[in-house]
């Protein structure tokens, strides 16, 4: 009898607990992504719908497509079906404004990933001067331990975009507090395309291998450095390759594979949509939430990637509680607004 | 029929002079190019920086020896930066499951050439101009393979002959140098000492004369179109080596430095003339100027403007000259 009597009570705190979950829950929230092809918003998407569903909440994804026009017709549609919560990454500043003006009239909150608009609510988005930065530190211990504490860096770089620059720049920094000494040799435009860092990269390489770090703002700037290191017949014994993102299966091949390959300045594109819809949820309660949310990014050294990631040979899975411990700053460290100084 | 091959063959002649004084001309240009850019940085020429440019080179060569004969039978194929993508994540992932070069070949190669024959059909016998068929192409094929893989296909057959495909080395010379040059001279003896080249110039100069002999026109641009495609296999198969992946975001833009280097070879977008060693100098001012932007320190973003500047001149330059023969 006093079984059954706490079988009932907690089928009933069971109910409860998930009627008062549901009360405050969105029922629908659309995403109109810039770029789905990209493997960085395949994983956000995963994140996102991940989280969305233990909540009981349905994701609608519209993909933009790198197309402005696009994205604010994608935008209006979810905004007329009157979806609870609409969270954009913007394809550009400026086209997404009006966006924001839309949906606060018709009273649908907004959340922006990835890129900061002038008038949002809340953004989430990595810090990617601080994801460079540490890095760079722990490229400097590597070195310091492995490489006789010289650092010689071939960076394969981005300057178009801020969030690049300042991957870079943060990774220097980063490795000059392990290393004052440490010299920029080579700072490349590698387009972000594996093809273009390889063949940028083969260029700076014959004017002067003089290198032993090689530092990539993605996963196919670092690995298009690195083959073209392979390519000129050199050694990877003395080297070290950092790469950024981790957003594929890129990365933990090349870590499983190549010698160099040891560091990875991982940004977990899965807890950035995770992360997201926490943020919906929170701006659909009207409840206060920062103007940035930081999602976590983390170095990861050698084997660590398997802290993070189950891999079976053909999809990666990420591991939710050790993403889930870790700890984002309260804010960046530098931003873009800090290279306009 | 002996007239339509006179007419090809004669306007070859009269077009050759043109054509040769303007690669005397490109010749100049990367003799000094290459003077300029040594006597700023003397790495340019140090054995490293020259296979490096002859690796570069080999990609867009292996493709620009077929899209050559393309362009002279006045047809040109957008697809090939897309399909060079695709080729490689299929070569890829065939090697990957059979653990065989051979095999990966072949599929890597009856893809694209595969893609060159839709291609071909579609410009032949739906008679879609071959700007908006490839285009249509190019657009099919950029989707297609994100709905083949949505990310790199990675290595995991680790097999050693796949990895000097790109990397490796015959002698001094870098493999892919070897692929380029073998291409290089089969399509070269084709044009210029077979019935079949002779055609194929005959086809860009005047289509209809040719119909009207007796000679099936659109079976010469439909083999045209199956040579590049089985070029881009080729090159596709080698960038995956590369990179050491098959890449779905690779070949962005390939198809336009492949058509400026034909052009700017000086083979007529109009069909009739051209020839491979023109296309041969224009790759190589083309990767040349790549190469000493890096190696000099310049801004990258020369990159992409000056072999604009370069094209546009050399159009132009042509162009004067054409008029000053007239």
């Amino acid at each position: 009898m006093a079984l059954i009597t706490k079988l009932l009570m907690a089928s009933a705190a069971i109910i409860i607990a998930t009627s008062a979950q549901a009360a405050n829950m969105p029922k629908k929230i659309g995403y109109v992504t810039n770029y789905a092809t990209h493997e960085w918003y395949q994983n956000v998407i995963k994140g996102m719908k991940a989280h969305a569903k233990e909540l009981g909440i349905e994701v609608e994804v519209q993909d933009a497509n790198l197309d402005i026009a696009k994205q604010v017709s994608a935008a209006e549609d979810f905004i007329a079906k009157g979806v609870d919560v609409l969270i954009l990454t913007p394809v550009n500043e400026e086209g997404v404004v009006p966006l924001l003006r839309r949906a606060k009239a018709a009273k649908i909150p907004v959340v922006l990933e990835g890129n900061p608009v002038k008038g949002m609510t809340t953004l989430v988005a990595i810090c990617d001067y601080d994801t460079g930065y540490f890095a760079g530190v722990e490229a400097g211990k590597y070195a310091k331990q492995k490489l006789a504490g010289v650092a010689k860096v071939m960076n394969v770089g981005l300057p178009l975009l801020s969030a690049t620059v300042l991957r870079s720049k943060g990774f220097m920094d980063g490795i000059r507090t392990e290393i004052p000494s440490a010299t920029l040799v080579h700072d490349l435009d590698g387009g972000g395309n594996p093809d273009r860092a390889l063949e940028v990269s083969a260029a700076a390489l014959a004017k002067n291998a003089d290198i032993n770090i090689i530092y990539g703002i993605n996963d196919s700037s670092a690995l298009g450095g690195l083959q073209a290191w392979k390519a000129a017949g050199k050694s990877q014994d003395n080297l070290l390759t950092v790469g950024t993102g981790g957003e594929g299966l890129a990365f933990i091949n090349a870590i499983e594979k190549e010698p160099s390959y040891r560091i990875e300045a991982a940004m977990f594109p899965e807890k950035e949509g995770f992360t997201t819809i926490d943020a919906a949820v929170k701006v659909f309660n009207g409840e206060p939430v920062p103007e940035h949310i930081v999602s976590p990014t983390a170095p990861i050294i050698g084997d660590s990637w398997k802290t993070y990631y189950s891999y079976d040979g053909t999809t990666r899975s990420i591991k939710w509680d050790a993403v889930n411990a870790l700890k984002p700053p309260a804010k960046c460290m530098e931003t873009s607004a800090d290279l306009k100084k | 029929m002996t007239e339509i091959l006179r007419t090809g063959a004669s306007g070859r002649t009269s077009f050759a002079s043109l054509t040769g004084s303007g690669q005397l001309v490109l010749g100049v240009l990367l003799v000094a190019l290459c003077l300029g850019i040594s006597a700023a940085a003397p790495q340019f020429y140090s054995e490293a920086n020259i296979i490096a440019i002859l690796r570069q080179c080999a990609l867009v060569l292996i493709v620009a020896s077929g899209m050559t004969m393309l362009i002279i039978a006045a047809e040109v194929d957008l697809s090939v930066g897309a399909s060079l993508a695709f080729v490689g994540c299929v070569g890829m992932a065939v090697l990957n499951a059979t653990d065989s070069l051979a095999l990966g070949l072949v599929s890597a190669l009856a893809f694209a050439g595969a893609v060159g024959l839709v291609n071909g059909i579609v410009v032949t016998l739906l008679r879609v101009n071959s700007l908006i068929g490839t285009i249509g192409t190019m657009m099919m094929l950029q989707g297609g393979v994100y709905l083949f893989t949505r990310e790199a296909v990675q290595n995991h057959h680790q097999l050693a002959s796949f990895t000097a495909l790109g990397a490796g080395y015959w002698g001094p010379l870098p493999i892919p140098v070897i692929f380029a040059v073998a291409i290089f001279a089969l399509c070269a003896v084709t044009l210029r000492f077979t019935t079949i080249g002779r055609y194929l110039y005959a086809v860009g100069a005047n289509e209809r004369a040719v119909r009207l002999s007796g000679i099936r026109s659109a079976r010469l641009k439909l083999a045209a179109f199956v040579v590049t495609g089985l070029c881009v296999g080729v090159a596709g198969l080698i960038l995956a080596s590369l990179m050491n992946a098959g890449q779905p975001t690779a070949g962005r833009g390939f198809e336009l430095t492949v058509i400026a280097a034909v052009i700017l070879g000086g083979t007529s977008l109009t069909g009739g003339s051209g020839s491979l060693f023109g296309t041969l100098l224009g790759v190589l001012v083309l990767k040349v100027i790549d190469n000493g932007i890096i190696i000099l320190g310049w801004n990258q973003d020369l990159q992409m403007v000056v072999p604009g500047i370069i094209i546009i001149l050399a159009s132009y330059f042509d162009l004067l000259r054409s008029r000053h023969h007239a």
